[in-house]
């Protein structure tokens, strides 16, 4: 049998399945295999090391439907989610816009731009839990001293200030993606485009939505995609910043998956909570991209 | 209402020289309004960069001072000669050079082959590879810890540079291929076809004639696979528990956890933990932005 359907291939279709052997076999062992074992554990029973010990059913799923707590950190994902990629498309296409102004520096402007991309995650992390220190930190002694905010919060000491504090760390380490790859965008555009609208007498504004934007629609769309599959799963910002407190009012999907598994080795839940996440940026990745493909293809 | 712009932009040329005088008007206020914008985004942008390099140059007694400065007083390099001696930050970089290193090799043993066959070859499936690349870089490790978690236990992986090595081999794999293979796409398939003809095998014109002209693109592919594990946290906080096994941003985040922190030495860590990455990724920025926008940035 399968001889016959390999003598059934060309000699083109073998080289090519054998070059692509070591990549499939590993990402079969390393992704696949796990996303079916996630699957598989999330409807299972398990002990302390993670091992099933029989099935349950939509137990874990219901379970974390009855629970306030999950919901809490649900909701907080999808505004975490959403504030964040609306504030880095919206930041990041000003950025692009002044990158793309023609003054002098503008080139060091732009290699100056990258570093907060470039920067190990963890690391931003840790050098912004220090710079939010309410009482070393030289943040708050900036806003204090310039008179710009007389009496700013304990950052990471109350819950609201916290939370915008964390999402404040993941737009941060974002935005340069965003500047620089809508800055690419803009830098494809003719200049003819605008010179031919500003000869109808079209104002900056008028360019801006009547040329700017159109260009710029399939890059929004695609720089939005994978910002909120990033965003929705950026662990280290609220684990390092915060550590999801205070009393967990930081704590995002991929955070309280996270310590359910590894700090209260409840296996199964955590599975239930990665197959959530799972789901649901598959869908969205999926309606968004549909639109994509029709943009580009 | 505007009519279509091409059609504007033939009337330019008769226009272009009554302009002459606004135009240096207009460059001056763009020069000004560049200069002072573009410096405020970037002191927002690099605000904590500051904090990170002033509190390196300060003493222990200058870092714990209120209210704190910005300038170092005394200021001293101390901390950068400390941290070698004070914390194992040798090891914790070999084992992030060891694992970018390992996970650079593997990854481009795998993805070049399957770039090449992406671009090049004609076979059943090709469509729903090419799909299943977009899905996974669309996917996030974090999601599958846990069973990878158990594959290294039982593997007896864990603590091991391999853990880390195979999880940032597999999780840039999807990047790579589908980089590696737009560049190999752009070569003109007379050279190869020549090759062919004149009695190279296929892995022969692969090794010398695809790699070296999409040398680009394979570079690119070298520096992101590093950087990306150079970077990594998460696996490496949960594959890895012994201290001598700690990779570099797993280490810097162990030294917040214990006594007070040592805010000067942590700073200047981090400082010299960065600055390898930050060189290379300028290197390499202009690749990596058209390469992630998959076909969105023409």
């Amino acid at each position: 049998m399968i001889a016959r359907a390999a003598s059934r291939l060309t000699a083109e279709e073998r080289l090519a399945y054998l070059l692509l052997g070591p990549a499939l076999l590993l990402m079969a062992a390393l992704i696949f295999y796990p996303v079916g074992a996630t699957i598989v554990t999330a409807f299972g029973a398990t002990d302390k090391l993670g091992r099933i010990s029989g099935f349950v059913g939509w137990g874990n799923f219901r379970a974390l439907g009855a629970d306030p707590a999950f919901w809490q950190i649900f909701r907080r994902t999808f505004l975490w989610t959403a504030l964040g990629v609306t504030v880095k498309t919206t930041a990041g296409l000003g950025l692009a816009l002044l990158l793309n102004l023609p003054f002098r520096g503008r080139k060091v402007a732009r290699m100056l731009t990258v570093i907060p991309w470039a920067i190990p995650y963890p690391i931003s992390a840790i050098v912004w839990q220090w710079t939010y220190n309410s009482q070393f930190g030289l943040l708050n002694q900036f806003l204090t001293t310039t008179g710009l905010w007389p009496h700013p919060p304990a950052w990471l000491a109350e819950p609201r200030s916290a939370f915008a504090a964390t999402m404040a760390v993941d737009i941060w380490i974002g935005l340069p993606f965003f500047a620089l790859v809508f800055l690419a965008g803009l830098q494809a555009i003719s200049p003819e485009y605008y010179e031919a609208a500003a000869i109808d007498g079209a104002g900056a504004g008028a360019r801006f939505a009547a040329v700017t934007l159109p260009f710029l629609r399939p890059v929004i769309v695609m720089g939005s995609l994978l910002s909120v599959i990033w965003t929705f799963n950026d662990f280290s910002v609220p684990y390092i910043v915060t550590k999801g407190g205070p009393m967990n009012t930081t704590d995002i999907l991929v955070t309280h998956m996270y310590k359910t598994a590894f700090q209260f080795l409840d296996f199964g839940p955590a599975s239930a909570i990665a197959v959530i996440t799972f789901v649901t940026l598959l869908a969205f990745s999926v309606v968004y991209a549909r639109l994509y493909f029709r943009e580009v293809v | 209402m505007p009519d279509h712009p091409a059609a504007a932009a033939a009337r330019l040329p008769a226009l272009r020289g009554r302009r002459g005088r606004s135009r240096r008007w207009r460059a001056a206020i763009l020069e000004g309004g560049g200069w002072t914008l573009s410096g405020l985004a970037l002191f927002v942008l690099l605000f904590p960069i500051l904090v990170m390099l002033s509190t390196s140059l300060k003493t222990l007694n200058d870092v714990y001072r209120v209210p704190p400065s910005w300038v170092p007083a005394p200021l001293t390099l101390q901390n950068f000669a400390d941290i070698w001696t004070r914390y194992p930050l040798g090891t914790y970089m070999r084992n992030s050079l060891i694992i970018g290193v390992g996970a650079t090799l593997l990854n481009l043993a795998a993805a070049i082959p399957a770039g090449y066959a992406v671009a090049r070859l004609r076979f059943r499936g090709r469509e729903t590879f090419m799909l299943l690349l977009l899905l996974i870089q669309m996917f996030s490790p974090i999601v599958v810890l846990i069973p990878l978690f158990k594959i290294m236990a039982a593997l007896h992986w864990l603590d091991t540079y391999w853990a880390l090595i195979v999880t940032n081999t597999v999780f840039t794999l999807a990047f790579s291929i589908w980089m590696l293979a737009s560049y190999f796409r752009a070569i003109p398939g007379e050279i190869e076809e020549a090759a062919l003809v004149d009695g190279c095998t296929r892995p022969q014109t692969i090794l010398r004639i695809a790699i070296p002209v999409a040398a680009p693109g394979v570079v690119t592919t070298i520096i992101y696979v590093f950087i990306t594990a150079w970077n990594e946290f998460v696996f490496a906080l949960t594959f890895i528990s012994r201290t001598e096994m700690r990779t570099l941003t797993v280490g810097l985040y162990t030294f917040i956890g214990r006594w007070a922190v040592q805010w000067h030495y942590l700073m200047a860590a981090a400082l010299v933990g960065i600055v390898p990455v930050v060189i290379l990724f300028m290197f390499v920025e202009r690749h990596l932005v058209r390469g992630l926008a998959l076909g969105s940035v023409k």
